[in-house]
C-alpha cells in the first residue's frame, strides 16, 4: 500500500483487473441485489415498451370517466380528467429514466472538466476552483434547482440544467480528489520519467484512470436524480400538466384527498424504481469501499 | 493546534465563505434571461414603457451589475435586505417570520432521526449480515428513496383525511390565536405568555411533517452509525474489554457506541443540507409557513430580493451548522485539530 490510498477518494479508486471479477460475482450471491435489478431492468422494459403496454392513450380524457377508484376497467382509477392513470404511469417511465441519466451525465461531463482542470493546474487555481465548489455545495439542491427552474422557467429542459447545475460540484470534488490520488501512482512517475509532457500524460494516463469510478458512482446517482426532478415536477416547475410525468401527478391528487389513488400509486412507481436503483448502488458502494467489504 | 487557534481559524474562513453566498446568489438571481418586470407588473402596467421604466428605477434594476451586487451588499451589513417585490415587506422581515418555522421542522425531524437511527444502527452491526442488519439496510434504502411530498400526501390522506388522527395541515387550528411573535418560534412564545393550549396545538401539527420529513435522514444516520460502529467493534480496545469478560452489551454501549457516536456529528451536519431541501417540499405539502414555503412562492414569482435573501440565509445557516458541527467534532476528537 502506498502513502497516497489515505483518502476516501483514493479508496475508492477500483483495481481494474479485480474489479471485473469481483462485481458480478458478488452481486449475484445477493439475493436482494438480483431484485433490484430485475425491478430496474423490468422499469427499463416499461419505458421501451409503454405504446403497447398501456391500456389507453396517456392523454385521452373523458368527462364520464373522472375520478373512477381502481376497477376492472382501470386497473389503477382514472384522475380528475378521466386520464388512465396505469398508462400515464407507463407513459412517465419513459420520461423520468432518461431525464435522470442525462442529468446526471451532464453533470459528471461538468464537473470532470472543472474537477480535472483544478487537480491538472494545482496550486492556487486549483484552490480557487475548489473554494468556489464549496460555495456551491452550501446550497442544498432543491432551493439552488428552485431558484434556476424558476429564473429559466418551468419544461423538462430547464429541469435538467438545474440539477445539473446543483449536482456538478461533487463530481468535481470526486474527480479532482482522483487526480491528485493517480498523479503520484507508478505508472505515471514512469510516463514522467520518459518524457512526456504534462498535459499528454494527464490527459492520456491520469484522467482515463478516473472515468470508470466516477462513472460507476454517478450511475448510483440516477435514481437520486429521479427523485429530484419529480420533486421539482411536484412544486409545478417540471413538464406542462398534460405531459405524463409522476411528481405531477402526485401533484394533481392534492385536491383530492378522497380520491387516494390518484397520488398514491405514481409515488409507489417512484419509490420502487429508485429503491430498486438504490440498492444496486449501496451494494456497488460497498464492494468499492474496502472499509465495509466483508473481510 | 490548540483547540482554540482551531476554532479561530475556522471562523476566519466564515466570512469569505458568506462573502461568496451572496455573490453566487445575487449572480444566480441575475444571471438569468427571466424579467421580474413581467413576473410582477399587471399586463396593462407591462405594456405601458413609463410604468416599466419607473418600475426597474424603483427596484435598481437600470443599474450595471456590479453596481447592483455593491449596492446590495452595503445594505446588506447596514441589516437591510431590500423589500420583498410581491409581500412589500422588508425581505428581512419575512425571513424573521418564516425561518422558525423551519428550524422547528428540521430540528424536530433530525432529533427523531437521531433517536431512532442510532439505536437501528448499532443493533445492525452488532447483528451484522444477519437478517436484523438486512431489514435495517432495507429500511434506511427505503428512508432515502421516498419521495418526501408523496409521503407527506399519503400520510395526510391516511391520518388526517381517514383516521382523523392529525389535524388539518398548517402551523396552528384556524381557533388557535398565535402566540404573541416574540422569538418566532411557537414553542418558546407560547411558554413566554403562558399559552399552553397553543404550544399542545403546534405539537400536533408538528408530528406529521417532522416524522414525513426524517424518513431521510433516519436512512442516513443508520447507515453511518452501523459504518462506524464496525469500524470500532474491529478495534483493539474492545476485544481487550471483551477478554477482560466485560458482558458484550456492556462493551457495545459503553466502550464501542460511545465513540462510534463521533462520526455520526458530521453526519448531522452534513445532512441538514438535505433536510433544508427536503422542507421546501414538505411545507409545500403540509402549508407549513417556513423558509421553503417562502423561497418556492418568491422563486415563481421571480421576487429577487426575496429570492436572495432566501438564498443567503438557508446556504448562511447550512454553513454556520457545519462550523458548529466540525468544532463539536474537533472537540470530541482531539486527532482532527492536528489535521
Amino acid at each position: 500500500m502506498d502513502a497516497a490510498i489515505t483518502t476516501p477518494e483514493a479508496a475508492a479508486v477500483p483495481r481494474p483487473v479485480r474489479r471485473r471479477r469481483l462485481l458480478p460475482r458478488q452481486l449475484s450471491g445477493s439475493p436482494l441485489a438480483l431484485a433490484a435489478l430485475a425491478v430496474v431492468a423490468g422499469w427499463i422494459a416499461v419505458a421501451v415498451l409503454a405504446p403497447s403496454l398501456a391500456p389507453y392513450r396517456p392523454l385521452a380524457q373523458s368527462i364520464a370517466g373522472r375520478l373512477q377508484p381502481p376497477g376492472p376497467a382501470h386497473w389503477l382509477g382514472t384522475d380528475p380528467l378521466g386520464r388512465d392513470i396505469l398508462s400515464r404511469i407507463l407513459y412517465g417511465a419513459r420520461l423520468s429514466i432518461p431525464v435522470g441519466v442525462i442529468a446526471v451525465a451532464l453533470a459528471v461531463v461538468l464537473g470532470t472538466i472543472i474537477g480535472g482542470t483544478a487537480g491538472f493546474l494545482g496550486g492556487a487555481a486549483d484552490e480557487a476552483i475548489m473554494r468556489g465548489t464549496d460555495l456551491m455545495l452550501a446550497f442544498p439542491t432543491v432551493i439552488l434547482a428552485l431558484v434556476i427552474t424558476a429564473a429559466l422557467g418551468a419544461g423538462i429542459r430547464n429541469a435538467i440544467i438545474a440539477i445539473m447545475v446543483a449536482w456538478w460540484p461533487s463530481y468535481a470534488r470526486l474527480v479532482r480528489g482522483l487526480v491528485l490520488a493517480l498523479r503520484d501512482r507508478e505508472y505515471v512517475q514512469a510516463a514522467r520519467a520518459v518524457g512526456g509532457s504534462r498535459l499528454r500524460i494527464f490527459l492520456r494516463h491520469v484522467l482515463p484512470g478516473t472515468i470508470s469510478p466516477v462513472v460507476i458512482l454517478s450511475t448510483l446517482d440516477v435514481g437520486h436524480a429521479i427523485l429530484t426532478f419529480a420533486s421539482l415536477s411536484f412544486l409545478g416547475l417540471g413538464p406542462p400538466p398534460q405531459i405524463p410525468e409522476w411528481g405531477s401527478m402526485i401533484a394533481a391528487g392534492r385536491n383530492y384527498l378522497d380520491q387516494w389513488w390518484i397520488s398514491t400509486f405514481p409515488g409507489v412507481a417512484i419509490l420502487t424504481l429508485v429503491l430498486a436503483m438504490n440498492v444496486l448502488g449501496d451494494g456497488l458502494r460497498d464492494l468499492l469501499d474496502p472499509r465495509f467489504r466483508s473481510r | 493546534m490548540t483547540l482554540y487557534r482551531y476554532i479561530a481559524r475556522r471562523v476566519l474562513l466564515l466570512f469569505p465563505m458568506l462573502v461568496g453566498i451572496t455573490l453566487l446568489s445575487f449572480l444566480l438571481s441575475h444571471a438569468v434571461p427571466a424579467d421580474p418586470v413581467a413576473a410582477n407588473l399587471g399586463d396593462q402596467a407591462a405594456a405601458d414603457p413609463t410604468i416599466v421604466a419607473a418600475f426597474r428605477h424603483h427596484w435598481g434594476l437600470d443599474q450595471p451589475l456590479y453596481r447592483q451586487y455593491l449596492i446590495y451588499l452595503w445594505n446588506l451589513v447596514h441589516g437591510n435586505m431590500g423589500i420583498s417585490i410581491s409581500t412589500r415587506q422588508p425581505v428581512l422581515l419575512d425571513l424573521r417570520q418564516h425561518l422558525p418555522a423551519t428550524i422547528e421542522i428540521a430540528v424536530a425531524a433530525m432529533l427523531l432521526s437521531l433517536v431512532t437511527g442510532i439505536p437501528l444502527g448499532m443493533l445492525a452491526a452488532v447483528n451484522r449480515e444477519r437478517p436484523i442488519d438486512q431489514a435495517a439496510r432495507v429500511a434506511s434504502l427505503v428512508g432515502v428513496s421516498t419521495p418526501v411530498f408523496w409521503l407527506g400526501l399519503v400520510a395526510i390522506v391516511v391520518f388526517y383525511a381517514h383516521l382523523g388522527w392529525a389535524p388539518a395541515p398548517g402551523r396552528l387550528s384556524p381557533t388557535i390565536t398565535p402566540p404573541p411573535f416574540v422569538t418566532g418560534f411557537v414553542l418558546v412564545d407560547a411558554m413566554l405568555s403562558r399559552r399552553w393550549d397553543a404550544a399542545a396545538d403546534w405539537l400536533g401539527h408538528l408530528v406529521l411533517p417532522a416524522v414525513v420529513l426524517s424518513s431521510y435522514s433516519l436512512g442516513i444516520v443508520t447507515r453511518m452509525m452501523r459504518g462506524s460502529m464496525l469500524e470500532v467493534l474491529g478495534e483493539d480496545y474492545v476485544r481487550t474489554a471483551r477478554a477482560k469478560g466485560v458482558t458484550r452489551w456492556a462493551v457495545v454501549v459503553r466502550h464501542a457506541a460511545r465513540n462510534a457516536l463521533i462520526p455520526i456529528i458530521t453526519i448531522v451536519g452534513l445532512s441538514f443540507g438535505g433536510l433544508l431541501s427536503g422542507a421546501v417540499v414538505t411545507e409545500t405539502v403540509f402549508s407549513w409557513p417556513g423558509l421553503g414555503l417562502y423561497a418556492f412562492s418568491s422563486a415563481t414569482s421571480l421576487d429577487f430580493p426575496a429570492i436572495m435573501g432566501s438564498g443567503i440565509i438557508v446556504a448562511g445557516v447550512y454553513v454556520l451548522v457545519n462550523l458548529v458541527v466540525d468544532v463539536a467534532y474537533a472537540f470530541f476528537d482531539p486527532r482532527i485539530r492536528v489535521a
